[in-house]
């Protein structure tokens, strides 16, 4: 009989195994991703701090007389708060190290992306990553270092520390890359990015010496997104049991701090006791101990260990509803259960700490817009006891939970605080400067939701300027990221294909613009690659109420403009036939100088006037 | 007595000239005027609609009511038709003071030396019917002709006055295939004839057999033929013999329902031309084919096609076929719904139709 090995992988190696889902797939998308990564993460650094966001992006070829694909130097520098020196390593060396957990809107979700680009970096070129960060814009920290793929873990080459006298950090990888396929997606990422943050200086350099430059166009941030609670519409069982999981107090981790920190609180720093001893010295200091000490004192209660003893397990699960409590030995290598008998006092202090709040309390604490009234009156829909501890919640009874919380109707909407739509004036100027429009509107929508997710769409649509006749241009953007390819199914193309822009005066080949921006703390994104938004229904009915707006203004500008036009066609048709008139009749009358008929020409404007 | 005729033509030829020449200048200072006040300027062109085409019994014409539609270098629809109206007018001028004369087709090509452009030759035809609206007078006046020309043969004495030619004398039974009637024989002065009558026949054909016979002689005529329905400078010809030479007209069409009218355009004008009024032989007499001559002289016939009884019907509702012969021989015609052309007398030998037809005809029309 053979044996199955089960082998663990690191989160690296699993992402590595797993790169395509991460946009790592060929020399030309990842070259465009990472890109995309380095520079959106710059961005929400910036955002983040309320810092009007300076990025520079190089890319350079190591070798330029090679054939693509082949190895580039891809720098992006930013002008954020930069990286607490001690934290770089982490963050930029291991996979799932991110700070973006909370639920607000930000352009990537974890920032996994950029360790996935070290990680791409690090295997077609074996090339360090150098992160240079400097967080009081006096010293600056130069780390070199690789990813040990399989233990997870950052390989510092060096780091060395200079004076600076700019804050920001600077990333700086080589990897195998494709410029001559990936440059026009990387040049129309850098171009809209550069339209929907106007409030952002950015430049590019690319590896052919051509320079793109973008300068902030807006001095103004948008406010920046707040973290808010979740929408009870917005979570799954899974969410809500990794919410009770840290609302009420953790199982501790016995280890050698924590022990510590016992014995200091009970003065036994440098005493040795034996459990009864423990216990009575327990009881006599209870009411000086931090609830963490109380939990590790009721524990040893219960298991009649002394400190010796209980250094050698791992508390495995405290059951309160069977009054039981589950431990790994590791002298003996097994799990052992022992009955909690309700009677002891520290049975209570136990329950209490990990029953954790109430099933209202939960409700009002942990989720958005939900006072206590919404909550009892959430518990008698949902059948559960308002009072309940979660902690004490069975498996069955977190499944009626989360499902009642997808069902009751009557909570309010979701929050849009935690939304950063860019705004109508920046929107405005930002639009203003790229295309220089003979026409320009913009509208922002208020806030509305689906599925418990907040969203707010702000369009802007432009006419004529700088535009060139054809077909129409729709740039669209999610949170602030412009999405570039696999149009083709996107809620936005759909709202716009099946306008009728006859009724709108817009023919075909006339010069117009669509921004489209859609925010929310999740994008309905339709397939893996994120470049194109689902059709929800309210999603939809926002973008074509957005545009509906937008095109009824634009229509009333072609009318005007019509007139405008027809005017200037006058004035031209009037320059043209007088003189030759004039020409004419003075021949006719046998004059021999022209009649002054530029007066005639003067007066047009008043004509004009006249005929309107 | 002829010289003094002529002198005393040619003086009504010079003062003709010379007041379309001051009309000319009349309109050009007027724009001149409007133009050196900071006006927009304006005339105002007889409607040509057919609401204002009325049927003058007086002068058994058709002329154009008062109506007139204001033209206006202000009005941008109308700004491009006003300054080439302006620029025929400049052109006219111009070929009227150098003696110097220009087709139909000429015209259009001209206008493009100036900037002023024409779409196509239509248009520039109607603007040269504005002026002449504008101006009441026939596009000869100011030396513009169609590009079909018809002829005339016969003992007529001219004297030209084209520049080349001025008192050079010809007389039009010297070449026997006929003169044009161009420019130069529209604005010569008609000295001497010995004529008593002149024969307009529609066609080039029995024309030539007319002058093979010498019907010239036989029946002292003139002989012209309209080519069709006839030019303008050919009914004016044919209008100055019957005034100044006192000649008598007689027309001779196919026996068909255009024929008819062929004649009566020349007898009386066509609505096209109802702003201009120099142009018609009250007194000449249409002689034939009639429809009743179809039967009478038992000709070979041809069916009518559906056109040809549509314009019966569209010829009976004219107020000219109203009485007479015209109205007679348009019923006949719709009777029988048959027609002949000119050339059926040939069934009866070449020389039938000089023989015998013309004869009795012309003995009938002097009963008439």
């Amino acid at each position: 009989m053979s044996k199955e090995v089960f082998n663990q992988i690191s989160p690296s190696e699993f992402f590595y195994r797993n790169r395509d889902l991460a946009g790592f797939s060929n020399p030309t998308r990842s070259l465009y991703t990472a890109v995309r990564e380095f520079v959106e993460n710059g961005l929400d650094a910036c955002d983040q701090q309320g810092i009007l966001p300076d990025i520079h992006l190089y890319i350079k070829a190591v070798d330029p007389e090679k054939p693509d694909p082949k190895p580039y130097v891809l720098t992006v520098k930013d002008n954020g708060p930069g990286m607490d020196s001690n934290q770089i390593p982490l963050a930029f060396g291991t996979v799932l190290y991110g700070s973006k957990f909370g639920l607000k809107q930000a352009r990537g979700m974890f920032g996994l992306g950029a360790t996935m680009a070290i990680l791409y970096g690090q295997i077609t070129t074996n090339k360090p990553v150098t992160v240079s960060s400097s967080v009081d814009g006096k010293t600056l920290h130069k780390y070199e270092m690789m990813l040990d793929i399989q233990k997870n873990k950052p390989v510092i080459m060096k780091h060395t520390k200079e004076e600076t006298n700019k804050k920001g950090l600077n990333v700086s990888i080589t990897l195998d890359g494709d410029y001559s396929k990936a440059g026009s997606k990387i040049r129309d990422y850098v171009y809209q990015t550069s339209l929907i943050t106007p409030y952002a200086t950015i430049t590019f350099d690319d590896p052919k010496g051509e320079k793109f430059q973008y300068k902030r166009i807006v001095d103004t941030m948008p406010p920046a997104p707040t973290i808010i609670r979740p929408h009870p519409h917005g979570v799954d069982v899974e969410t809500i049991r990794r919410m009770i999981a840290d609302t009420h107090y953790q199982v501790p981790v016995l280890d050698n701090a924590m022990i510590d920190k016992v014995k200091k609180e009970l003065g036994l720093s440098k005493k040795s006791l034996n459990f009864e001893g423990i216990m009575a010295r327990a009881e006599k200091k209870w009411s000086s101990l931090s609830r963490p000490v109380r939990v590790i004192v009721s524990v040893m209660s219960f298991l009649n260990m002394d400190f010796d003893k209980i250094m050698k397990i791992r508390l495995e699960d405290i059951d309160l509803v069977h009054k039981r409590l589950t431990y790994y030995d590791f002298g003996d290598s097994k799990l052992v259960t022992v009955d909690m008998p309700k009677s002891s006092s520290y049975y209570k202090q136990l329950a209490n700490t990990v029953q954790g709040d109430s099933l209202v309390t939960f409700l009002t604490k942990r989720f958005q817009r939900i006072g206590q009234a919404t909550a009892i009156k959430f518990s008698e829909f949902a059948n559960l006891k308002a009072e309940k501890r979660i902690g004490s919640f069975t498996n069955e009874e977190l499944v009626q939970l989360s499902d009642s919380l997808q069902k009751y109707e009557d909570f309010l909407t979701p929050d849009p605080s935690c939304l950063a739509p860019l705004g109508e004036e920046p929107l405005r100027k930002g639009m203003s400067q790229f295309f220089k429009p003979d026409f320009l509107e913009v509208y922002q929508r208020s806030a509305s939701a689906y599925s418990g997710f907040p969203f707010v769409v702000e369009m802007g649509i432009a006419y004529g300027g700088n535009i060139p006749p054809g077909k129409m241009t729709v740039y669209r953007f999610a949170n602030r990221i412009p999405l570039l390819y696999d149009e083709g199914s996107d809620v936005v193309l759909k709202v716009v294909n099946e306008t009728d822009w006859n009724r709108y005066k817009v023919k075909n080949e006339s010069p117009v613009v669509i921004v489209s921006h859609i925010c929310s703390t999740r994008i309905p994104y339709k397939t893996v690659g994120k470049e194109n938004v689902a059709d929800r229904e309210e999603i939809e009915k926002e973008i074509r109420l957005a545009l509906q707006y937008l095109s009824r203004k634009l229509a009333a500008y072609m009318s005007k403009r019509g007139l405008a036009e027809i005017e200037k066609k006058r004035a031209n048709l009037y320059l043209k036939y007088l003189p030759l008139i004039a020409q004419f009749s003075t021949e006719l009358a046998g004059k021999n100088k022209e009649p002054d008929y530029k007066k005639v020409i003067k007066d047009l404007n008043n004509v004009q006037v006249e005929e309107q | 007595m002829s010289k003094s005729k002529s002198n005393k033509a040619a003086k009504v030829a010079t003062e003709k000239r010379d007041m379309l020449l001051d009309l000319l200048k009349l309109q050009g200072a007027q724009v001149y005027n409007d133009l050196d006040k900071g006006k927009f300027p304006q005339f105002s062109v007889p409607s040509r609609s057919v609401s204002n085409i009325v049927y003058d019994k007086k002068l058994r014409q058709y002329i154009l009511g008062n109506a007139a539609s204001l033209r206006s270098s202000r009005n941008m629809s109308q700004l491009r038709s006003f300054t080439q109206l302006m620029w025929l007018a400049f052109f006219a001028n111009r070929l009227v003071h150098e003696k110097k004369s220009s087709t139909l087709r000429d015209v259009y090509y001209s206008s493009q030396a100036f900037e002023v452009e024409f779409e196509d030759q239509p248009e520039s035809d109607n603007i040269i019917v504005d002026l002449e609206a504008v101006l009441a007078r026939p596009r000869e006046d100011f030396h513009i002709f169609p590009e079909e020309r018809s002829s005339i043969f016969g003992d007529l004495t001219i004297e030209y006055t084209v520049p080349g030619y001025e008192g050079k004398r010809t007389n039009l039974s010297n070449h026997p295939d006929g003169y044009l009637i161009g420019p130069s024989l529209s604005s010569a002065e008609l000295v001497d004839t010995s004529a008593e009558l002149v024969i307009a026949i529609e066609k080039g054909g029995l024309f030539t057999r007319f002058i093979e016979e010498k019907v010239d002689k036989k029946f002292k005529a003139i002989i012209v033929d309209t080519a069709g329905q006839a030019p303008r400078a050919t009914r004016y010809l044919l209008k100055r013999l019957h005034e100044q030479m006192k000649l008598p007209v007689v027309i001779l069409t196919d026996g068909d329902v255009y024929g008819e009218h062929i004649a009566m355009v020349i007898k009386s004008g066509s609505a096209n031309a109802a702003h201009l009024r120099e142009l018609t032989v009250p007194d000449a007499k249409w002689m034939g084919v009639w429809a009743s001559d179809i039967d009478k002289f038992k000709l070979p016939t041809i069916p009518m096609t559906e056109s040809d009884i549509k314009r019966i019907y569209d010829l009976q509702k004219d107020p000219r076929y109203q009485e007479g012969i015209w109205k007679t021989e348009l019923e006949i015609f719709l009777k029988i719904k048959r027609k002949a052309e000119l050339e059926a007398f040939s069934k009866y030998g070449l020389t039938n139709i000089t023989d015998k037809y013309l004869p009795q005809k012309l003995e009938l029309s002097k009963s008439l």
